[in-house]
């Protein structure tokens, strides 16, 4: 879901234990406890602390963890949805998908996909944070890459599979360099699943590149002067002052690509349209659970209990990923 | 480079990091030109006759087929989409907005022992993918309908649904990040504000609601953004296309390509859906991708 592409960066500033100076900005900024008016300001603002704070919260709970917990347990059932038997099947569910070659081929496609993206985008980001900082027009270029990032992944996902249709510009320009070697039935369906992750990398990256970038702008320029003094190269710099030093951003950049990648949806959606299915080899969990729940294009029997076991699988994935990349990132805790 | 130069270490690896470099800055200005390149693309083809967009892929158009907006607004069935889009953005916005503002103050500056646990019970929703939601959501928005037809209102609107759902999804984001922004406020001009005589609510409203105006705005555009290109809770629960939003119309669009074959049309669509989020990049894009970073960094 999109929402989440930028819900879940502060989310991720915390998961990442980023979180650490709260309490004494908290402390900071409730001085009046302590002082001589603080009793009946306390009171008074207490009044309205629930006021405030209830219907967000009433409508969180409702309306969000009871249709999480909700879904949590329809995953143990058989059912197509209101009107149908209602059945309680347990595990059934888990372990006929775990059974499924098509569940286990988009289980296998969303990590492929999401590992192979991640690191394409952490290799552009390098790049981009050794030279960036001395390019010239580089505020220019960070505004001009973070634009695929805000266009909604349906329009990304029909431009670039246009461009790449049998008889589109790709084809055409390869045609025209006397490259017909090279040309390929792109969205053929061994082929598809690559060219939506050059797709995906294209429209994702520029957001992690500018978040890398706001952390290398938090280094002190003095770091670079004296290490350009004493003659270190920017791929020195990078290695020896850039990269130690944005590592925290680098973590939170991995949990934020972990959580969107996972629940990649909306571009393998639109390089078939909605009329077709994709193929079993561009499939993800996420196009996956969709047809379950919708009972695919044909007008299938939906199937609620096993889509809503990928609902959970996905979250359970997520987590664990996001725990790993805590892992990786504080291997070595660094001192200044 | 030139104190590399001035100290003098001609050495091998100076030679690859300077190659190495311009390699980099160049790929860098080459994918610069190829997002613009995109973003003319686009157009180009979207005032192209079909026709021209097969013969001509990569030009500007032999003929400005200004008409492809005007089929893709009315045959297409864009236009009532844009009306659906802008009406459910506009009004979960506002509330999640209403909702988020008063609860973060409320945990950020007023909250007792219970406000931690609070903010952390919203901030683990953000971990939860869509996913999680889809099977529930689509169970719910049937039983709504068919509650409020049977016993309530006597008619339901599937779009009201997805608004609560946008609502309620939205919120575990919009209100941690405000917790942070408020929290990052000073206090001093709070208590010089109840030493006036304001009451607490008052205090919110006139003194700390202004203070946090770049974070509210921040998670405005943001909520926007993020709204705007939502597709699959609409692909779920609004099976009636009169009443479907801009992505969904277009993937709909799409998907009559193999009868309709209006490339032109589909091009003009994706301007539509595309333009308005551009435009306001460029006139907020800054500031928010500011504030967004310096929010993740905290």
């Amino acid at each position: 879901m999109t929402i989440a592409r930028h819900s879940s960066a502060t989310d991720a500033g915390r998961l990442a234990g980023l979180e650490e100076p709260e309490s004494s900005l908290r402390d900071r900024s409730r001085p009046s406890r302590r002082g001589r008016i603080g009793g009946a300001l306390d009171r008074a603002r207490r009044r309205i602390y629930l006021p405030l704070l209830l219907p967000a919260l009433i409508v969180y709970v409702v309306l969000f963890i009871v249709p999480a917990l909700y879904g949590m347990a329809l995953s143990f059932s058989s059912w197509a949805g209101l009107g149908t038997t209602f059945r309680w099947v347990g595990l059934k569910n888990y372990t006929g998908l775990f059974s499924s070659p098509v569940f286990l081929s988009s289980f296998w496609n969303t990590l492929v996909l999401t590992a192979v993206v991640g690191i394409a985008i952490f290799l552009i980001a390098c790049g981009a944070m050794i030279v960036l900082r001395t390019t010239k027009g580089h505020s220019f270029i960070r505004s001009a890459v973070f634009v695929p990032f805000i266009i909604s992944p349906i329009a990304i996902g029909l431009s670039v599979s246009f461009l790449f249709n049998p008889n589109g510009l790709i084809n055409t320009v390869l045609g025209l360099l006397g490259l017909d070697g090279l040309q390929r039935p792109w969205l053929a369906a061994d082929n598809i699943l690559q060219v939506i992750m050059v797709g995906l990398t294209w429209s994702a990256a520029g957001f992690y590149v500018v978040l890398l970038m706001s952390a290398v702008d938090g280094i002190p320029a003095s770091f670079y002067e004296s290490a350009q003094i004493e003659g270190a190269n920017l791929l020195q710099q990078f290695r020896h002052i850039t990269l130690p030093l944005t590592r925290d951003m680098i973590s939170v950049a991995a949990v934020l690509w972990v959580i969107a990648g996972i629940k990649t949806f909306e571009i393998i959606i639109a390089f078939t349209g909605t009329a077709g299915t994709p193929p079993l080899q561009a499939r993800s969990l996420a196009v996956e659970q969709y047809l379950r729940v919708t009972g695919g294009p044909a007008g299938g029997i939906p199937q609620m209990g096993s889509a809503a076991a990928i609902g959970v699988i996905m979250t359970i994935i997520t987590v664990v990923l996001i725990l790993l990349s805590r892992r990786i990132s504080r291997r070595e805790p660094l001192e200044m | 480079m030139d104190v590399l130069q001035k100290v003098g270490r001609p050495s091998l690896s100076s030679a690859l990091s300077t190659f190495v470099t311009f390699v980099l800055k160049v790929s860098l200005w080459g994918w610069v030109a190829i997002n613009l390149a995109m973003l003319v693309w686009i157009f180009f083809n979207s005032v192209k006759s079909s026709r021209d967009i097969f013969a001509n892929p990569a030009g500007p158009p032999t003929t400005w087929e200004w008409g492809n907006f005007w089929t893709a607004l009315t045959t297409s069935g864009l236009g009532v989409a844009a009306i659906n889009t802008v009406v459910l953005v506009v009004v979960s916005v506002a509330v999640i907005m209403l909702l988020s503002v008063p609860a973060a103050y409320a945990l950020a500056r007023l909250g007792g022992r219970s406000a931690g646990p609070i903010v952390s019970l919203f901030s683990a929703g953000m971990s939860v993918p869509f996913q999680a939601f889809a099977v529930p959501m689509v169970l719910i928005s049937v039983g709504l309908s068919r509650f409020m037809i049977e016993w309530v209102t006597g008619a339901w609107d599937p779009r009201i649904t997805v608004a609560i759902f946008y609502v309620a999804l939205s919120l575990p984001f919009s209100v941690f990040v405000l917790v942070g922004y408020f929290r990052s406020l000073p206090s001093e001009l709070e208590e010089a504000s109840a030493l006036d005589g304001a009451g607490a609510f008052r205090t919110f409203r006139t003194v700390m609601v202004p203070l946090a105006k770049s974070g509210i705005t921040t998670v405005t555009v943001l909520n926007v953004l993020g709204l705007w290109n939502e597709t699959m809770i609409v692909l779920l629960l609004v099976p009636n296309q009169g009443m479907q939003t801009l992505n969904v119309a277009l993937l709909n669009f799409y998907s009559d390509m193999q009868y309709t074959s209006d490339w032109g049309g589909l091009f003009a669509g994706v301007v539509i859906v595309v333009a308005p989020m551009v435009l306001l990049y460029f006139w907020v894009g800054r500031r928010v991708v500011s504030g967004m970073t310096e929010g993740i960094g905290k």
